[in-house]
């Protein structure tokens, strides 16, 4: 059988799964989207798609060249989470990133990178005071990861909706005059990137094989519209950079899921 | 730091364009810890950097 087949089967598998959203779910004969630039209709869009890691875990897909990459965690454990899982749309800054396409259309991340890429995020965010990086987060399965990273790390965090001018404004309460910016998705957290490039200041991104890269400094490639994703890759970040510091990483995978 | 040295911490990174503005970024290479600036157009338009000293290509 090849890897084709193996893969319909499996994605055919895990739509039969979909219980609230099958509605949204994209018909397996959609034509595959191609983009140069996305919008935010194209994420409410591709939310359907990041449902998939809330289905059980497909633990011999193919998700990187290397079989053999050193990882931070098992492969099986980010497979679980199914933070190699894009999205039906594929943006030229993203494809650097991406392993290969399902016969679903969904783009496949490629793990050994978003591994790589964890680590260089936090042996970057370790060169700063904590204090001095702020983590924004839009989403709704980010928020609870973001603010327990920000405790971790003993970072500020900005939840929900970014108030326009907490990085620009002096004169609003809130104003804060952060290092760095980390966001969950450039697309949710436009403000906050607007916002860090208006000051100029770093950006670092999780981004999505929809996301354009456009004002972001330092990408991390990885699956962020699904709570396990979400919760499996700020856990990495906190213990690394924790790591780098010289500070006992003593967090729990647990600690940084988001309740249903 | 020498006067070089300064010019040439001063231009972006993957253009070259000496650099001006807030828009900028100047910060330490992810890797190797070297300086990187890049200029506002850059960055906006996603142009690939690489660190002249360990070679990190980002974004």
């Amino acid at each position: 059988m090849s890897d084709n087949e193996e893969g319909l089967e499996e994605a055919d598998s895990e739509i039969d799964e979909v219980p609230a959203d099958a509605g949204e779910a994209p018909a397996d004969d959609e034509p595959v989207a191609e983009t140069d630039d996305t919008d935010e209709s194209d994420a409410e869009a591709t939310d359907a798609e990041a449902e998939a890691d809330e289905q059980p875990a497909v633990l011999d897909e193919d998700v990187m060249p290397d079989d053999e990459a050193d990882l931070l965690i098992p492969v099986e454990d980010y497979l679980a989470a199914g933070a190699h899982i894009g999205t039906q749309q594929k943006t030229k800054s993203m494809e650097r990133f991406i392993h290969r396409v399902r016969t679903d259309g969904l783009y496949v991340l490629d793990i050994s990178q978003t591994d790589d890429r964890i680590r260089t995020a936090a042996s970057f965010l370790a060169n700063y005071d904590p204090e001095q990086i702020l983590v924004a987060s839009s989403r709704q399965y980010g928020r609870f990861p973001a603010e327990k990273f920000a405790d971790a790390v003993g970072a500020r965090a900005r939840t929900g909706r970014f108030i326009p001018g907490t990085l620009t404004n002096p004169d609003y309460d809130g104003y804060i005059e952060p290092d760095v910016v980390v966001v969950t998705d450039p697309i949710g957290d436009s403000q906050a990137v607007k916002e860090a490039i208006t000051v100029g200041i770093p950006v670092i991104a999780m981004c999505d094989s929809n996301n354009t890269t456009s004002n972001v400094d330092l990408v991390v490639p990885t699956n962020n519209k699904g709570r396990k994703a979400l919760s499996v890759v700020y856990w990495l970040l906190a213990n690394e950079t924790l790591d780098r510091r010289g500070a006992e990483p003593g967090y729990a995978l647990e600690d940084f899921e988001t309740e249903l | 730091m020498s006067d070089t040295e300064q010019k040439r911490a001063r231009k972006c990174i993957s253009c070259g364009i000496n650099i001006s503005g807030t828009a900028a970024a100047r910060f330490a290479c992810p890797v190797c810890g070297q300086e990187i600036c890049r200029c506002a157009k850059c960055r906006k338009q996603s142009n690939l950097y690489e660190c002249p000293d360990c070679g990190f290509t980002g974004p």
